[in-house]
């Protein structure tokens, strides 16, 4: 179906080829993941599959490729994309049109269909993924999952044999996420279609079945194989790729991993061979350490909020966060979570109850003056840069309080190091990779010296490399006393990383608890649409007296190995 | 946008008019009051911008768009006169677009780029605000003299915002851009 | 504003039903025909007919008083400045002067305020049938209805991006500076002395303009991946069939705009003055 042979393509403005002697067979009716961190190549290979390479983004190109035994070089983007459809990773980008329905039928408009059989079509494919009755809604009504459902409807509507899904669960929350790869599994076995999955969530996406994984990393292949096969060698840790949490513990536990054991999916593995060890790995598990009792910074009482007086969209919530430490705030969209963030940054005002800085109540201080107190970091590090330099970008908070030059160089010289920029404090922002772009933020917010810092979804965008550097800085800063509240939809970062985790869902705090006791908790999880951790499925698999108690071992067990690395 | 065709209408810019007059229709709301009838709307430095980035043809339809959508939201009724305007204004942004050795992309200019940026703003906020003169005195039937005034406020703040916002913006943009060599890590 | 980006409110009256490109022509047909004029019976006319075209709407009141007040005060400032800069315009549209009030460097006249309360109305009558065709047509509708009177449908297709990505564009733009206000950037008089605001304002056109490049550069993919561009004519799936209604509204107004012009030629060629 789609042939690679000794594939190679460099961008025009670079000097080395992004993709190297690539050697892939995709058949008819497979389902394939390409896997690999940032930089790997992976998006770039897409971009061959599709088309936008060579049409949009110019370059070199060296070996064949081919489509249906044809080669692609001399078709039109058009030709391939009756082939291939392909669903973006950035949810708002791929919904063009105003209305559900116009956005189906962008195919059939480009394609001079009449009327009244596109309204039929669109219907029938959006039946087809259930969003019939949304068809008038615009996409600001729609959530992420529903979004990505439509633009689905639309490239099945092409009748495309190829369907290419470019980072799919990047936006989503972890309930959306396992829909959605459900959703993707379906229409694989309805219509035998060929899928092409690209990811770095590598668990997420296997929770389905997925016939072959194709690992990348820099320009190259670096194995193909089934997911048996790769899962049971350490070809993902070796490329800065994260492996299933279930079979990171199998390898702690000191299991003999084989192709045999049926790693791939939790419920089909072999399990009884493992039983033992796990279970006297469970058993080594020290007692865990009690959190001491620290003063608490941040205490919010009893928080109300109505945008209008019909809809209380904050209703009655109340929590804490103590010094040093890093609470993850977690819950399904719509919950409130941003809201809440608004109310602490003083964005919008609470119509009742307190927040608490401090033991001072903060309500009368504007949002500048709160945010001295509180820093706020964006999802995408793009919106809040607003200098060209490095220097100029951590300076700016400073210089505008009206600081001496001598001291607003002093800081910043003491931030960037702290951030581990400062062999770059001379760079223009452009030239920094997605992740230090990200450092800069951090480092200008910790520059106005902050008590709190509140960070949204602090890893978006980031592959496991580079989301463990950057984790562990912030660890690292939570240690000197500095508190974090993470607004995110990462289970994998609430386990690892913070000791706390307050979820809300519809606008009240139903759970305010340890991660893993939280994450282990069935009703909470089914209210704010987060996913159970195969870790503490596995542990229930066994029979292990306590959930619990297995994930959080393993998070204890994880830093350890994590620090003497 | 290889070539440098002024009627290239490929997707890309379809799009580009499309979210440039989105960006300026909305922008449009904002501005400081510096007298009777008159406002300084920043968003016209986005004209001086897209225009570069652009060219002509998308710059006077990012304007013109922009603009009526602006009024269309705001919901007084639409100032064809002062859309027109705003189109001419992207109109005369555009024409350094055209000019030999100037790619706001690679960041390639020369000194000559910057003072044609300036001089066809000017020209551009001179036309621009010129015919929406005329065209109020024409349609609407308003005071000639009294027009000459408003004319003069509009004029002079558009040309504030393309030398104090427009220029420095896209300079900012061109060094950037300018392929960074040098880059060394420092101890 | 509504998430659509437009004050669209949604009814079921005759001209909600009417289609797009018909309400185009109308509010074309109307303009044109203001603008011919300076002549206040005629203005007078059209208010009339065009405020009980804006009741038949069933437009929310409440949505429009605003607007309303909005042109209200437009009025009078401009009003008030004709006055002051050119007291005796009026006489140079009639040729004679009657003085009315001493204001100093000059008086006041007559004529001029007869002519002020002419632009008034003139300014007002553009109002109902803008109020009509902004709060009665669907954003979707807008870049068919473009195409159907003749625009090419790229340009056309440009408006609806812009409608799409305005909500879009407004909610990045409130992240941007909200996130600089905590940084203790203001942007508000009495934040910063006015040089500093201006600098302020410059840093958020930076993330404000390298997010539009990025998403122009997402949005243009995925359109040429979906085919856009394809053929030189394309369909609009928010298009309808012009009905029997649609045709004689347009005739009217083709048939209205050529009387207006013949009015204008050969009946209320200037300024009206009665006294």
């Amino acid at each position: 179906m789609i042939s690679f042979q000794q594939f190679s393509f460099q961008y025009q403005k670079l000097t080395e080829p992004t993709l190297r002697n690539i050697n892939l067979e995709i058949q008819p009716g497979e389902k394939i993941l390409i896997a690999g961190p940032s930089g790997s190549g992976k998006s770039t290979l897409a971009h061959c599959i599709n088309g936008l390479i060579p049409f949009t983004y110019e370059g070199k190109i060296e070996g064949t490729m081919t489509i249906n035994g044809e080669p692609t070089t001399g078709k039109s983007i058009f030709e391939i994309s009756k082939t291939v459809g392909t669903i973006l990773q950035d949810l708002d980008g791929q919904f063009i049109g105003l209305s559900v329905g116009e956005d189906v039928a962008f195919s059939f408009e480009n394609d001079g269909i009449p009327r009244k059989q596109m309204r039929e079509e669109v219907e029938r494919a959006l039946t087809t993924v259930n969003m019939l009755p949304f068809i008038d809604q615009s996409p600001h009504d729609l959530s992420g999952g529903q979004k990505q459902r439509v633009s689905l409807a639309g490239i099945l509507s092409t009748q495309a044999d190829i369907l290419l899904f470019d980072e799919p669960l990047a936006n989503l929350d972890p309930a959306s996420g396992k829909q959605a790869m459900q959703m993707i599994d379906d229409i694989h076995k309805q219509t035998g279609k060929t899928i092409i999955i690209i990811e770095h969530r590598i668990e997420d996406v296997l929770e389905q079945p997925i016939d072959r994984i194709v690992v990348m990393s820099e320009g190259e292949i670096q194995a193909i194989g089934t997911p048996d096969e790769i899962l049971a060698s350490d070809v993902l840790r070796k490329h800065g790729l994260r492996e299933p949490l279930y079979i990171e513990a199998l390898k702690y536990a000191g299991c003999e991993l084989s192709t045999a054991d049926k790693l791939a999916q939790l419920n089909n593995m072999r399990l009884p061979k493992f039983e033992h060890a796990l279970e006297a790995w469970y058993e080594s598990a020290a007692a865990s350490t009690e959190v001491q009792n620290r003063e608490p910074l941040l205490d919010v009482q009893n928080l109300r909020f109505a945008y209008d007086e019909a809809h209380e969209v904050i209703r009655g919530v109340s929590f804490q966060v103590h010094e040093g430490e890093i609470v993850s705030l977690l819950g399904n969209n719509g919950a409130g979570k941003s809201t809440l963030s608004h109310l602490i940054m003083g964005i919008v005002r609470q119509t009742s109850g307190e927040i608490r800085l401090q033991g001072e109540d903060i309500r009368p201080w504007n949002i500048r003056l709160r945010g001295e107190k509180i820093g706020y970091v964006m999802q995408n590090p793009n919106q809040m840069i607003t200098q060209h330099m490095i220097w100029d970008e951590v300076a700016l908070g400073l210089t505008v309080r009206g600081m001496s030059k001598e001291i607003v160089d002093q800081k910043v010289e003491h931030v960037l190091r702290i951030c581990g920029l400062y062999p770059y404090r001379n760079w223009p922002i452009s030239a920094l990779s997605y992740g230090q772009k990200k450092r800069v933020t951090i480092a200008a917010v910790l520059a106005m010296e902050p008590k709190l810092i509140i960070l949204d979804e602090p890893t978006a965008g980031q592959d496991y490399k580079h989301y463990t550097e950057f984790m562990e800085f912030i660890s690292s800063l939570s240690q000197t006393g500095l508190s974090f509240i993470f607004i995110t939809h990462d289970m994998h970062l609430a386990l690892e990383y913070t000791d706390r985790a307050v979820v809300l869902s519809g606008g009240e705090v139903i759970a305010s608890d340890r991660v893993a006791s939280v994450l282990t908790n069935a009703e909470v999880i089914e209210r704010a649409n987060l996913k159970e951790t195969s870790l503490s499925m596995l542990s229930r698999m066994i029979g292990l007296p306590s959930a619990e108690g297995f994930v959080q071992h393993f998070i204890n067990y994880e830093k350890k190995v994590k620090h003497h690395e | 946008m290889n070539q440098k065709s002024i009627f290239n209408f490929s997707t890309l810019v379809v799009v580009a008019i499309g979210i440039g007059a989105a960006l300026y229709g909305f922008l449009g709301f904002f501005g400081f009051t510096v007298g009777p009838a008159t406002w300084i709307k920043p968003a016209v430095a986005f004209l001086t911008i897209f225009g570069a980035l652009f060219g002509p043809v998308i710059g006077f339809l990012i304007g013109f768009i922009g603009h009526v959508i602006t009024d269309l939201m705001s919901g007084g009724g639409v100032w064809w006169g002062w859309a027109l305007g705003s189109g001419l204004i992207g109109l005369f942004s555009g024409f350094v677009y055209l000019s030999k050795g100037f790619n706001v992309k690679a960041g390639a200019y020369a000194k000559k780029h910057l003072y044609q940026i300036v001089a066809f703003g000017f020209l551009g906020c001179l036309v621009g605000m010129g015919e929406a003169t005329i065209f109020d005195v024409l349609f609407m039937g308003e005071p000639l003299d009294k027009m000459l005034v408003q004319f003069w406020g509009a004029f002079l703040s558009n040309i504030v915002v393309v030398a104090i916002l427009g220029l420095p913006i896209i300079l900012a943009i061109l060094r950037v851009n300018k392929k960074s060599t040098n880059l060394t890590i420092e101890k | 504003m509504s998430k659509m980006g437009t004050l669209y409110a949604p009814g079921d009256s005759v001209f909600h039903r009417m289609d797009g490109s018909i309400k185009m022509l109308l509010f074309a047909a109307w303009t044109i025909t203001t603008f011919l004029f300076l002549d206040l019976r005629v203005f007078i006319v059209m208010l009339l007919i065009g405020t009980i075209l804006l009741l038949s709407a069933k437009i929310p009141f409440r949505q429009i008083r605003i607007l309303l007040w909005v042109m209200i005060v437009f009025n009078v400032f401009n009003t008030a400045f004709i006055i002051l800069i050119t007291p005796t315009y009026g006489s140079e549209l009639t040729g004679t002067n009657t003085p009315v009030l001493n204001i100093g460097y000059n008086t006041i006249n007559l004529e001029t305020l007869f002519y002020v309360l002419t632009l008034t109305a003139k300014y007002l009558t553009l109002l109902p049938v803008s109020l009509l065709f902004i709060f009665t047509t669907h954003p979707s509708k807008f870049a068919s209805s473009l195409n159907r009177i003749g625009v090419p449908y790229k340009i056309a297709y440009a408006v609806n991006i812009a409608f799409r990505y305005i909500p879009d564009i407004q909610s990045e733009f409130r992240g941007i500076t909200n996130s600089m206000q905590m940084r203790g950037i203001g942007f508000r008089k009495g934040d910063a002395p006015f040089t500093q605001r201006v600098k302020n304002v410059t840093s958020i056109a930076i993330p404000m303009l390298y997010s539009s490049l990025q998403r122009i550069e997402v949005v243009s993919n995925a359109m040429e991946l979906r085919g856009f561009g394809k053929h030189k004519r394309r369909t609009w799936y928010a298009m309808e069939d012009l009905r029997a209604m649609d045709y004689t509204v347009g005739a009217l107004c083709i048939l209205v705009t050529a009387s207006a012009i013949w009015l204008k030629i050969g009946v209320l060629s200037g300024f009206w003055y009665p006294f």
